[in-house]
């Protein structure tokens, strides 16, 4: 059941999010903690941080994410706090698994843009 | 196998790591093609040279900048109006080509000379005109000619004066892409925070990608002035070398092309702390989520919902009536790398079409990443391709219309298969609302267009029946 909203939740963002394939690991890395966080914050009810250009981008990312989940899958509505913690949780590690770690992109460690 | 060994390609089987057939339950991490590698020898590549990505796609857009080629003729003439992109200005860009036209003489005793008296000439002849591209090219690359040295030259002599040099003749890299690469990060080393702009609005940023493709930026300008968006540099769209220079005082950098212009908006974020979004401009789906998140990054999302509205009551009835009568209809996308990431999933959801083959001539593995999370199964994706690959594709996905450059474009109607010119469009701009609804028309009329199946007829043979094809009025 969880592995199923997990693999929802995937799907869109493989589907519609250009920020988990930016250049580098530690660019990838960057958005798939912000944006994550920004959007369990969001999908929990929770105050966001909005201080920084960075929290700023990663709000804007997750908002419009957070939108899109709830008017594609009717459970996101109806799923309680810690449902939401771990449906997220699971979605980080199977992202980080296929954009980072799993990559074969041989551009993704240059040190240098 | 996913990783696909066509026919035409039995005796160079290397160029079976550069298609993939994307299947069903399958990983695709395993199965990423090889990209940005040399080419295969035995295959007829149809990628450009470095020096090209420099000029043609990126410095040449300018609309205020002498664009010096140093080299011989034929490296300017070829990297000139073939890529459309008009300015506000009377399309200066355009109407211009310079060249140091170098001959055997100047390669034996070199060319410094030569560029030194080429740039004072060009600046004489454009008095009104104070900035200056020069590029070196394969032949000047070899002797040495030292072009920074000369441009540091004539900027001593002409205190007015500001010239960039960009060192990448066409032996460099393996495709156009090291030239987007070299002139990105030669720009943000050498020029960024040279100058500063007068500020307008509290929202800033800079448009990093978009080169107006018949029109696209300026399109899109109407836009951000109805938000109240500052455009601080267009990168280059439309854009000037003056706005260039002051890309570091905005507050949001926004990429549409991530392929060729991704090197200064990860630069811009490292060096200035200037976040880098990342966009779709083609299509309805996709150019309101661009408007949303820029809009929730300044916080002004009521501007941007009343925007939307605006611009989907006036387009949206004509995108739908495309979307009913090319609705199931198969494309196959063969441009450069970012397009085909770009259009898969707008062209499936806002007109329904189905794109059946993909092939990109300079992108990275990151594009290759990208398209294959967004595009169907069932679905060829080729790195590099050549011409004997396109005829066994088309022969495999049968497409109603293939988007790709004049030249394949050319070779595809003899197949009596239309073409869409993916590069620098058939009647564009092709971005934001208006734009797709254009995209739209022109697809329409190339899968519609009756020519094409007469064309197919031969009027020798009385046997054969003349197909009618139906097409309606939009």
């Amino acid at each position: 059941m969880l592995e199923d909203k997990i693999d929802d939740v995937f799907d869109y963002v493989q589907e519609r999010c250009l920020w988990q394939f930016f250049s580098r690991t530690w660019d990838r890395q960057e958005n798939i903690d912000g944006v994550l966080e920004q959007a369990t914050g969001l999908l929990t009810g929770k105050e966001v941080a909005r201080e920084t250009p960075m929290s700023r981008l990663h709000y804007a990312d997750a908002k419009i994410m957070v939108g899109d989940l709830q008017e594609r899958y009717p459970w996101v509505k109806e799923a309680g706090e810690q449902e939401i913690r771990e449906v997220m949780d699971g979605l980080k590690l199977r992202l980080i698994d296929t954009a980072i770690t799993r990559s074969t992109n041989r551009e993704l460690n240059h040190h240098l843009y | 196998m996913p990783m696909v060994l066509l026919e035409c390609d039995k005796d160079i089987p290397e160029r079976q790591k550069h298609i993939y057939l994307k299947a069903p339950d399958e990983d695709t991490r395993e199965y990423l093609p090889i990209a940005n590698a040399a080419t295969i020898p035995g295959t007829l590549s149809e990628r450009g040279c470095a020096f090209c990505g420099a000029k043609l796609v990126i410095g040449g857009v300018l609309k205020d900048t002498i664009q010096m080629i140093h080299g011989p003729l034929g490296c300017a003439y070829d990297t000139w109006h073939t890529k459309r992109y008009p300015t506000d200005n009377g399309h200066f860009n355009m109407k211009y080509v310079w060249s140091t036209d170098m001959k055997e003489s100047h390669i034996v005793f070199g060319g410094e000379k030569r560029l030194e008296q080429s740039m004072h000439e060009a600046f004489d002849q454009m008095p009104d005109i104070k900035r200056m591209i020069v590029y070196t090219t394969c032949p000047t690359a070899l002797i040495g000619d030292d072009i920074k040295a000369v441009a540091k030259k004539v900027m001593k002599d002409r205190p007015d004066v500001d010239v960039f040099t960009v060192d990448c003749p066409g032996f460099a890299g393996v495709s156009q892409s090291k030239g987007h690469h070299v002139l990105n990060i030669g720009w943000i080393n050498e020029k960024v925070e040279t100058l500063e702009k007068e500020i307008t609005s509290e929202y800033t940023m800079n448009f990093i990608g978009d080169f107006n493709i018949q029109g696209d930026t300026q399109l899109l300008q109407t836009y951000w002035d109805k938000l109240g968006i500052q455009v601080i540099a267009h990168f280059t769209g439309n854009g000037t070398y003056d706005d260039l220079r002051c890309m570091h005082q905005a507050k949001l950098n926004v990429v549409n092309c991530a392929r060729s212009s991704g090197y200064i908006a990860n630069e811009l974020k490292k060096r200035y702390d200037i976040p880098r979004l990342d966009i779709d401009s083609w299509g309805f789906s996709y150019m309101e989520e661009g408007i949303r998140k820029i809009c929730a990054f300044f916080g002004i999302e009521e501007r941007g919902e009343a925007l939307i509205a605006e611009e989907r009551a006036k387009w949206k009835p004509k995108l739908d009536w495309y979307k009913e009568r090319l609705q199931g209809k198969k494309m196959a996308i063969w441009t450069g790398g970012p397009r085909l990431w770009h259009w898969t999933k707008s062209v499936e959801d806002d007109l329904g079409i189905q794109v059946v083959a993909m092939s990109s001539k300079f992108g990275h593995e990151e594009d290759f990443e990208k398209v294959i999370a967004r595009g169907k199964e069932g679905t060829y994706y080729i790195d590099d391709g050549n011409e004997l690959e396109f005829f066994e594709i088309i022969d495999l996905v049968k497409p109603d219309v293939i988007f790709t450059g004049p030249r394949v474009g050319e070779l595809v109607k003899k197949l009596h298969i239309p073409y869409v010119n993916g590069h620098g469009y058939h009647n564009g701009p092709y971005m934001g609302f208006e734009g797709f609804v254009n995209l739209a028309r022109d697809t329409y009329n190339a899968v519609y267009n009756p020519l094409r199946h007469l064309a197919g007829v031969d009027i020798r043979d009385k046997a054969q029946a003349t197909p009618i094809i139906q097409r309606e009025a939009a």
